[in-house]
């Protein structure tokens, strides 16, 4: 399973340009999609499922192009996760799911022991006979993602799984993605860096509706060698100053004064040692960059 | 399936707001006669029948669902909210049916069959009104589901549906549509039994009903 993804454009109607001429490949396995907020992703993620058609450019799945006559070809393949989805509040969690599956046209039986089989996965079996509203916004989250897989779909796509999720679940849920990209496509949106670190090795970074960087994470991780740094200055007011100068990735406070770890292209003028790049600070180098 | 269905379209507080409505239009819409039922009767529950099915389909837009029923093949989609607007039409249809027997035990209507002044029995006013209803509740349901579908809204649904309503419910719409109008079982000649001219304004929203059924599955893969 491969997804194409050729001079993708879409503007709406208000003239907004949501993604400009958009290339990627995204192929087999879990593909994490990285940006900011209003950088693009979900409105990708929405012409992906066929939910919104591109004002230019083409999409292809498998070689089956994106247009009217293949959709339903295509969306029978797609399971989705969307960001935000308020599923049926006054069903329960096993009619929720057996009501989508049948919608899905996943036969009676076999729903049933998929359902059976991912609310162990997802540590929901003891919560199935509760109603929708009685769930936390997590379980929500966790049922959301069940009815994303009951048709074993060839391509998912999951816009910010992990929200609200505690970090045992979170965890869970990975590996649960992990197992489930076997043979298959994820792709996997988030703002949670160390999501993606742990679940992908490809991933795309969007900024202002264009890809600024497609690739390996390791590859990406490499960009930003030589670039972070890290310094203890002696109080918060110079902290402040050199915030000011630099993209700062993280900072601490201790008994000492403040260690801050720093972005910068070239050595900054204060003392200071450059250290390994995390995927976080490749993330961030790269979207200054390109600022 | 249909008790899902049953379950997302007609929420607790449906059942409570449409029940307390006919109870209350039983109360204070006055008659004198049994006659007058239908006609008190014809109008407020097209009403209902608009704001009760607006949202057999938009529920899902404002939910985020939508997004995920464009993955479901058309027809399971159609069969979805056929069995909801099912469901709610033969509420709707039982609440005019216990409806008609409120007005009859709060207000002791009289009878003008009793009275020699009629041929028309009790039991027949009654099985013609609910004939009468069956399609007054269809049409309207439909029309609001199909409007709210089509502007992704349900109170635009509900408007564009009460525009029409006031307009073919006036004393104008009488005038200048006659027999043709959609409310034309509440506008009927009651003196005159053998009078079924009106059946030409229900026969006309019958055929708007099967058009608009037609035009669903459009407006749906159109609009989402």
């Amino acid at each position: 399973m491969s997804i194409k993804i050729n001079d993708l454009t879409v503007t709406f109607k208000n003239k907004v340009t949501a993604i400009n001429h958009a290339d990627l490949e995204i192929p087999n396995g879990v593909f994490g999609l990285l940006g900011e907020n209003g950088a693009g992703k979900t409105t990708l993620m929405r012409v992906l499922t066929t939910v919104l058609t591109p004002t230019s450019g083409t999409v292809s799945m498998d070689g089956i192009l994106y247009c009217e006559g293949n959709y339903p070809k295509i969306q029978h393949r797609i399971g989705y996760l969307p960001q935000e989805i308020d599923l049926y509040p006054g069903l329960t969690v096993q009619e929720c799911l057996e009501y989508m599956g049948d919608l899905a046209g996943v036969p009676k039986e076999e729903c049933r022991k998929r359902i059976q089989y991912y609310l162990e996965k997802t540590s929901l079996t003891e919560h199935r006979k509760k109603k929708m509203k009685q769930l936390s916004g997590g379980m929500k989250r966790r049922v959301g993602l069940v009815q994303a897989l009951l048709n074993e779909p060839k391509f998912l796509i999951v816009d910010e799984p992990t929200t609200g999720l505690d970090p045992e679940e979170r965890i869970r849920i990975r590996n649960l993605l992990v197992d489930f990209s076997e043979n298959r496509t994820v792709l996997f949106s988030t703002h949670v860096v160390e999501d993606l670190a742990a679940v992908c090795n490809q991933l795309a970074v969007m900024k202002k509706g264009q890809f600024l960087y497609a690739g390996s994470m390791k590859e990406l991780v490499r960009t930003a060698k030589g670039h972070v740094w890290i310094c203890r200055l002696r109080d918060e007011v110079q902290a402040r100053e050199i915030e000011k100068k630099y993209h700062i990735s993280s900072k601490q406070l201790s008994e000492d004064g403040v260690q801050i770890r720093l972005i910068s292209e070239k050595m900054p003028n204060i003392e200071c040692v450059s250290v390994e790049p995390t995927l976080e600070d490749a993330y961030i180098y790269i979207s200054g960059q390109q600022a | 399936m249909i008790m899902t269905e049953r379950k997302i379209s007609l929420p607790a507080y449906k059942l409570a707001y449409a029940f307390c409505f006919v109870v209350i239009l039983s109360l204070i819409r006055g008659i004198s006669f049994s006659y007058e039922i239908g006609i008190a009767m014809e109008a407020p529950m097209a009403i209902l029948a608009m704001v009760f099915c607006a949202d057999t389909y938009t529920q899902e837009i404002t939910s985020k669902r939508s997004e995920i029923h464009r993955l479901y093949p058309m027809k399971k989609r159609l069969a979805s909210m056929g069995i909801r607007m099912l469901v709610q039409e033969i509420v709707l249809f039982a609440l005019s049916a216990i409806g008609y027997g409120m007005f009859y035990s709060f207000q002791h209507p009289q009878s003008l069959y009793k009275a020699g002044q009629s041929t028309e029995t009790e039991l027949q006013m009654f099985f013609l009104f609910l004939a009468a209803m069956v399609v007054t509740l269809w049409f309207w349901g439909i029309l609001s589901n199909l409007l709210a579908c089509l502007f992704r809204n349900m109170w635009v649904g509900i408007g564009c549906g009460i525009v029409l309503w006031l307009v073919t419910n006036s004393t104008l719409g009488e005038n200048v549509l006659g027999n043709w109008n959609l409310f034309s079982y509440a506008f009927r000649n009651v003196m005159d039994s053998r009078d079924f001219g009106w059946l030409c304004g229900k026969a006309l929203c019958l055929l708007l009903c099967v058009l608009m059924t037609l035009l669903m599955p459009k407006i749906i893969k159109k609009r989402g």
